[in-house]
């Protein structure tokens, strides 16, 4: 009986056995301009040779699973003799699932899971929920912490408390990583050089280059520097797929700061871009989105939790999800919570070796627990009784 | 007017170009403004920018003949599902959310998840060149930093496209 650890992310796919390790896999279809025939899944993305102008299918939108179609395209995929090579009669499954999913999607998953699939059991389950079981696994005298996922969709903001997610303290802001990409891609597009196609180069593009400031504005005065003295300014070489397969910062050595470049390649170069779209997570109002940013959703979420739990809270701050990647965030988060909490309340930020994983890695810790076998639902028991019994067990 | 523009230098130029009479200079209204935000909030949501590649195969290309025949009879079972499933859920996230009919219920949902607006007051960029701006474009309302982008921003963007 081996268990399939799935956290099934709206950009990223991680699945593994719980007993090995896990693979982060792009959880969509491409379509290519120049192989014109073929629909690729999930990593077979390796395969394409010229990634421009690659056209996404993705199952998600805004966060929840509405394509069913393209998404047992890329489970297909996955669970098949190509990758996972599912035994789905001797197998349990554990997936992830947004916050507040509605109900007739999980009602269609249940479906899919038993009736299509036949997995042997199947348990679904809050991405954050799996974070705080390996939070609270690490840390056991703490009894209350606060999850900060930052993913492609959305941000969630979750209190959890012995285990259980707090449901009047979840907030959701609506600002995710396909926000902030979608967003380079339309300011270099108006400064620099028409990209609007281009999504998976300029997701390279703010992997590599972007950076959450610790001092907007005194950034934003480097980045007016000319010259030398502008320390912020990075110049990006573009791939052509011929020569240069991939994307890259140039060191700042290489840098010609007068004039322009002899060689022939596509370079963009990127000033204020680099702070100013990581900084939509802490205010979305930057950009017209009239909600509030990371730092400030977390206080305000937890002054909506009793009094009594708050001091808690504060002392356990998770960061997970994508965003977490971001050089400077966890300073940042930190440095705006201790500015908006409380003097005598203690700060505590944490930022996990892989924040992308981590979910992920809480699913294999819940499938080697005691207690696993009594918080799955079996098939046998769904033939029986139905969407009923999955409601009631699976808190989502 | 023709006068002052003379003496002045390069940044004034590109205005002379357009008339600074009030009459003939069209201003939109906050509602317009309004939605011409909210269409540009929209269009970040989106996931792809240009069309399909394969929408514009003929179809006869996907009838290709089946290589495996010894599949058919196990597969056939499991398409006839998939055709059943196609129907019921190709719906999208509007259509869920409705169904869904939060209104309805009570306690904590979708949408009392939202977070609310932000305590602190908007912090404005220019739309030409992203430093911190001070201005607004008297027409439509973008906002620029020095006389230069405000010559950009004329030149390409100004009421170009209409709402």
């Amino acid at each position: 009986m081996s268990t399939l650890v799935l956290d099934n992310g709206a950009y990223f796919a991680k699945i593994g056995y719980s007993h090995e390790k896990v693979s982060v896999i792009p959880n969509c279809q491409f379509r290519s301009k120049t192989s014109r025939l073929k629909t690729f899944t999930a990593n077979q993305l390796d395969e394409i040779k010229d990634p421009s102008g690659l056209f996404f299918i993705l199952p998600f939108q805004k966060g929840y699973l509405v394509n069913w179609d393209v998404q047992r395209k890329v489970w297909d995929h996955l669970f098949g003799k190509d990758m996972f090579k599912v035994d789905f009669a001797d197998t349990n499954i554990v997936i992830t699932e947004p916050y507040f999913n509605f109900s007739s999607i999980q009602d269609t998953m249940n479906e899919i899971l038993f009736e299509e699939y036949q997995f042997q059991s199947a348990l679904r389950i809050n991405a954050g929920s799996l974070s705080a079981h390996r939070y609270f696994h690490e840390n056991n005298s703490e009894l209350c912490c606060i999850v900060v996922d930052s993913g492609f969709s959305f941000t969630h903001i979750v209190p959890y408390c012995r285990g259980r997610k707090m449901k009047e303290g979840i907030c959701r802001i609506n600002v995710g990583g396909k926000l902030l990409s979608n967003h380079l891609k339309e300011i270099i597009s108006y400064r620099q050089l028409h990209v609007m196609d281009e999504t998976y180069v300029i997701n390279q593009v703010k992997e590599d280059v972007c950076y959450v400031s610790q001092d907007f504005y005194k950034d934003m005065e480097i980045a007016q520097l000319k010259g030398e003295d502008n320390t912020v300014m990075r110049d990006y070489v573009l791939p052509d797929f011929s020569s240069i397969k991939k994307g890259f910062c140039k060191p700042r050595e290489e840098m010609n700061f007068t004039g322009k470049y002899k060689t022939g390649e596509q370079i963009l170069r990127l000033t204020n871009e680099r702070f100013a779209v990581p900084e939509m997570l802490f205010h979305p109002s930057d950009i017209g989105i009239q909600e509030m940013g990371i730092p400030e959703a977390l206080v305000n979420s937890i002054n909506n939790m009793p009094e009594e739990m708050q001091p808690h809270f504060y002392k356990n701050i998770v960061l997970t999800g994508g965003n977490a990647l971001f050089p400077g965030y966890r300073d940042r988060v930190y440095k705006e919570v201790r500015a908006l909490a409380p003097v005598e309340y203690q700060v505590s930020v944490v930022l996990p070796q892989n924040p992308i994983c981590y979910p992920w890695e809480g699913g294999k810790l819940l499938a080697e627990n005691p207690d696993f076998e009594e918080m799955v639902v079996t098939r046998e028991d769904y033939e029986e009784n139905g969407h009923y019994v999955c409601e009631e067990k699976f808190d989502i | 007017q023709l006068l002052k523009s003379r003496q002045d230098i390069n940044p004034s130029q590109a205005c002379r170009v357009r008339s600074q009479d009030p009459n003939q200079r069209r201003v939109l209204d906050s509602a317009t403004r309004q939605r011409r935000l909210t269409r540009q909030l929209e269009a970040l949501e989106k996931d792809n920018f240009q069309d399909d590649p394969h929408a514009s195969l003929p179809q006869l290309v996907k009838r290709l003949p089946q290589f495996d025949e010894s599949n058919e009879s196990g597969k056939r079972r499991k398409k006839t599902r998939g055709d059943h499933f196609k129907q019921r859920f190709r719906k999208n996230f509007q259509t869920l959310l409705e169904e869904e009919d939060l209104s309805v219920s009570e306690g904590p949902n979708y949408l009392t998840a939202f977070a609310e607006p932000s305590k602190f007051p908007q912090r404005h960029f220019c739309a030409v060149c992203g430093f911190p701006s001070n201005y607004t474009c008297v027409s439509c309302g973008a906002r620029y930093c020095c006389v230069r982008c405000l010559g950009t921003h004329h030149e390409t963007r100004c009421l170009k496209w209409t709402v």
